[in-house]
């Protein structure tokens, strides 16, 4: 067994001198500032807490290429026996044909619904017999589509003709593609039942209106349209080994599994098309309500939002340190003052969806209905505190430590690693990024902080989504700014005066 | 004739052992200790990352309940997170995140647990934050009421602003004659309204005490310095006497339990149906569960969710894609009855439940599912299950038990559960092997015995004032 390799250097004493030298200028004496920011926790200090950050390194995986110019890179881990694939393809909803949102899913979907040797039920039995999971997600946010499989290594040669069977010799069936929009009609009936998924809707139309990152599913409309012949032009477009890059990590060593990749997808070949260019644009200026109007709610789900920084931003590790002290988790401001203090809601948070095609910043909660407009008021204290006032110098510290230290628990599960490590190349970032990482949270400043807040944390341009009963909060929204009502069916609502 | 029949025997079983062994994997190595208080102290030494685990299983959950107190130790476990003698209100959070670890707690029917995983170098002060609120938890009526309204909020978002949110309530009430889960976890409003500081520190005296809890760690740490500095923290904890024991008693039913709700949230129905089974860890239960995954995809060992609290999305199975269970070939695909179904069991100390959810497609009738469900259900209990479904159900076994490897959380998690309820960590070692062993007539036995229509609870879960059809009509 391969030991990761870990090492307590850095010294956290040693670490925030550095870190409080560069900030010392943005500080300030610690007085009202730092009692608002520790709204929700009493601490005693009194418990034994190791002044080391634990620093571990980020394991480097094997690469290769195959002779159809797929990408592998290998991840040798014999922890236990079993072994997992991540394919990353350039195929995402972002390459659907215009007026038709729900090819990517479909041509998804359908691989496992039949190829030129198994029908539908063969591939299901046929991967239960393996113990082994399979799973084809198109993501736009990343524009990739990641096919992930796994099983006990003594399975891995039929995983492995099972998966070459699905991708290279699909049938698409036209019977199970009407099946497939049967059944995609009906869930999308029961989704919008759901607070998440109704405001999740029409959050993607606000802040990416222009095309077709707004639409988040594939409508009734789409799905009466689509025709086999597209899930198989999509097929020839985008699922193709060149532009692709398959990450294995397991029980296998990288000649054996690159002789046997070799031997199952020799026969694919070609390159995907381009992925598509769209715009990052920066925050939207005006300031904007959206209700969503849900009868017989009893909580109301806001999500404060605008558009903020992609993954390549420089800003990122100060958009990261920052949001650690605003929204990240029961630490961080938002949960201290407006679960822990407030006690308006279960849960509340904000984060950075910071990708190669969606830039926004979010925060959100679901409150009881009676507090929609404290626990609002209570987002915007918070909001007009971190942008306005430089963090106090142990919170920045915390915030820091907190996301550094964090890095070891990820090394616990080898998917996790892998992922981490795929990141990096559908990013087109440096292969060293994770090892210059700590370095880079750790010299962001409260001045940085602060800069960061002001820019990307949205106060006077606000857009913010509410999926909740419009008889109860309907009016006391326009206190927050011009509001725009629709129905749970999506529908533009006039609403009752 | 006797001597050739147990060769025979003996050759079978072979052939079924090559069949189904276990995956080569070492078993899971753990020290079991017993401080002089009463605690049990359970460490499983794993150097592979540089983290370990801390989980600490209270011998108490909503079984434990009285009437006009339901949701009370979900109630209190959230009281735990707000200080003790040494530990300031939130403080456990603010260390532990800050420090880079992760952390929570959690409830169900039979137990209570609180764990947190750090970077190796942190073990004092988890074991300094554990041993801290178990000896001297904060009690104050400010603390209580914060934390009430945080559990309302949880509940009003699990059960009160979501579809089918009543009917996971709705089926216990039904299902158990017995108090102790014949109500949810999370509680009704006004009993949590009702709960006082006075029940809040007799609870804490009889349930939270080293002698009604197990502690384990797992991961990178030294079995022999650990449980040294377990025994500075937690060895002056005082014993207390026994929690009075639970009576889980059950009535057999005896004819189909029924009702039918309106949701005023719900687009489309939901039909849930349940048959009463014995409780988790036995022979019968085993074969139960094996049998969920044929029918429904379900169940399986580690499967943790309680009866009353999580639902599972139906048609899942394990992988994303590739649900071969028959009522999911048949009723998903075949008759295009239903948008989800599952089927299977959740692993309690008590009685326990086979459930059935579907989601009506719209154009189909809830009755129309309900002829199907039992179809099926029919077939598994007259005829055997096939070879190849017996097979694929090992097969299954066998992966779960590599993936809970994985993980000092999981490991700690599940040693601390065996642990509290059967009094047997070692089983995280034993139980693969068991269910590799659960024949097809030992499924067939336990559906004919439990699955019999007497035995059963149906739930229809109707849009209120038609729902998706009303508005699609509009």
């Amino acid at each position: 067994m391969r030991r990761l390799m870990t090492s307590c250097v850095a010294a956290l004493a040693a670490l925030l001198l550095l870190a409080g030298a560069h900030s010392a200028a943005a500080q300030e004496p610690e007085g009202a500032a730092r009692q608002d920011s520790m709204k929700g926790v009493a601490p005693k200090n009194l418990a034994p807490v190791s002044t080391e950050v634990l620093r571990v390194k980020m394991p480097r995986p094997v690469e290769r290429k195959l002779k159809n110019g797929l990408r592998v890179l290998v991840l040798e881990n014999h922890r236990i026996p079993s072994v997992s694939f991540d394919l990353v393809l350039p195929a995402s909803p972002l390459n659907d044909p215009k007026g038709l949102p729900g090819v990517a899913n479909a041509t998804a979907t359908m691989l496992t619904e039949g190829t030129a040797t198994r029908n539908s039920r063969q591939i299901a039995e046929a991967l239960s017999s393996l113990g082994a999971s399979l799973s084809i997600s198109p993501v736009a946010g990343t524009g990739v589509t990641n096919v992930r499989a796994s099983t006990l290594v003594e399975n891995l040669d039929q995983l492995l003709a099972l998966v070459a069977d699905v991708l290279l010799t699909p049938a698409f069936p036209q019977d199970e593609l009407e099946r497939w929009k049967a059944r995609t009609l009906a869930s999308l009936e029961q989704q919008r039942s759901q607070p998440a998924f109704l405001g999740n809707e029409r959050l993607f139309r606000v802040l990416y209106p222009a095309d077709v990152r707004s639409i988040t599913e594939p409508t009734p409309e789409s799905l009466k349209k689509l025709a086999r012949q597209d899930l198989v032009e999509f097929y020839k477009a985008h699922y193709r080994p060149g532009g692709a890059v398959l990450g294995v990590t397991g029980d296998v060593t990288p000649e054996a599994i690159v002789a046997k990749l070799e031997k199952h997808l020799s026969a694919w070949q070609g390159t995907s098309g381009p992925q598509p260019k769209l715009p990052l644009d920066p925050p939207i200026a005006e300031k904007k309500i959206y209700l969503i109007n849900r009868p017989d709610s009893v909580q109301s789900y806001l999500v404060l939002a605008n558009r903020a920084i992609d993954r390549l931003s420089p800003d990122y590790p100060a958009c990261m340190v920052m949001n650690r002290v605003l929204g990240q988790g029961p630490a961080a401001r938002l949960f201290r003052n407006i679960r822990e203090d407030k006690g308006f809601t279960y849960g509340v948070g904000s984060s950075f969806l910071a990708l190669k095609y969606l830039n926004h910043f979010t925060a959100s909660s679901s409150v009881r209905t009676e507090v929609t407009g404290p626990a609002l008021d209570e987002f915007l204290n918070e909001f007009r505190s971190i942008r306005d006032k430089p963090v106090p110098k142990d919170e920045l510290e915390n915030a820091k430590r907190a996301l550094v230290a964090n890095f070891a628990l990820s090394l616990e599960n080898q998917n996790t690693v892998l992922g981490q490590i795929l990141a990096l190349r559908e990013h087109g970032l440096p292969d060293d990024y994770w090892d210059t990482y700590p370095e880079k949270i750790m010299a962001v400043t409260a001045a940085d902080v602060e800069r960061v807040a002001r820019k990307y944390v949205p106060f006077d341009n606000l857009q913010v989504v509410v999926v909740g009963d419009g008889a109860k909060i309907r009016d006391l929204l326009r206190k927050y700014g011009p509001v725009e009502e629709y129905d749970t069916e999506g529908r533009r609502a006039n609403p009752v005066r | 004739m006797k001597k050739a029949a147990s060769v025979a025997v003996l050759a079978l079983l072979l052939l079924c052992l090559l069949a189904a062994a276990p995956p080569n994997i070492a078993p899971v190595k753990f020290t079991d200790t017993r401080l002089p208080n009463g605690l049990r102290v359970i460490i499983a030494e794993d150097h592979y990352a540089p983290v370990f685990s801390i989980a600490v299983t209270y011998n108490v959950g909503a079984r434990d309940e009285r009437p006009g107190r339901t949701g009370f130790a979900h109630l209190f476990e959230h009281m735990m997170f707000k200080g003790s003698e040494r530990v300031g209100p939130g403080e456990h959070f603010f260390l532990i995140y800050n420090n880079g670890g992760n952390m929570n707690g959690s409830t169900n029917p039979d137990r209570t647990n609180y764990y947190e995983t750090l970077p190796k170098n942190q073990l004092d002060l988890g074991l300094f934050l554990e041993s801290d609120r178990m000896r001297s938890l904060a009690i104050t009526k400010e603390n209580l009421d914060n934390q009430r309204n945080a559990v309302q909020e949880e509940r009003r978002l699990g059960v009160d602003n979501v579809a089918y949110g009543q009917t996971a309530e709705k089926m216990l009430e039904l299902a158990y004659e017995n108090f102790a889960y014949k109500h949810s976890t999370i509680g009704s409003m006004a009993d949590l309204n009702a709960a006082t500081v006075e029940d809040v520190k007799a609870f804490f005296k009889t349930y939270y005490a080293p002698n009604n809890a197990v502690l384990t760690l797992a991961g990178d740490l030294n079995t022999a310095d650990t449980l040294a500095r377990v025994k500075k923290y937690f060895g002056d904890i005082p014993r207390q006497a026994p929690p009075p024991p639970v009576d889980m008693t059950e009535p057999q039913q005896t004819a189909e339990k029924r009702a039918r709700l309106e949701d005023k949230l719900a687009r489309l129905t939901r039909m849930d149906i349940a048959y009463k089974i014995p409780p988790g860890n036995t022979a019968d239960s085993r074969a139960l569960s094996m049998l969920g995954g044929i029918l429904g995809g379900g169940g399986g060992f580690g499967g943790r969710f309680a009866p009353d609290q999580r639902q599972r999305r139906g048609g899942g199975g394990p992988g994303g894609v590739g649900n071969s269970s028959r009522l999911y070939q048949k009723l998903v695909r075949e008759k295009e009855a239903v948008v989800s179904i599952f089927a299977g069991v959740g692993e309690t100390r008590g009685p326990g439940l086979f459930r059935i959810t579907a989601v009506v497609r719209p154009g189909k009738t809830p009755e129309e599912v309900e002829a199907l469900i039992y179809e099926e259900v029919e077939k598994v209990r007259n005829e055997a299950v096939t070879d190849e479904e017996l097979q694929r159900a090992r097969s299954g076994v066998r992966r779960r038990q590599v993936q809970t490897r994985e993980g000092s959380l999981g490991l700690a998690m599940q040693l601390g559960i065996d642990a509290v309820y059967f009094d047997d960590p070692g089983r995280i070692n034993t139980e693969t092997e068991k269910r590799l062993a659960v024949t097809a007539a030992d499924m067939r036995r336990v559906a004919q015995k439990y699955l019999a229509p007497a035995n059963r609870i149906v739930i229809y879960t109707l849009p209120a004032g038609g729902g998706a059809a009303k508005k699609a009509a509009e």
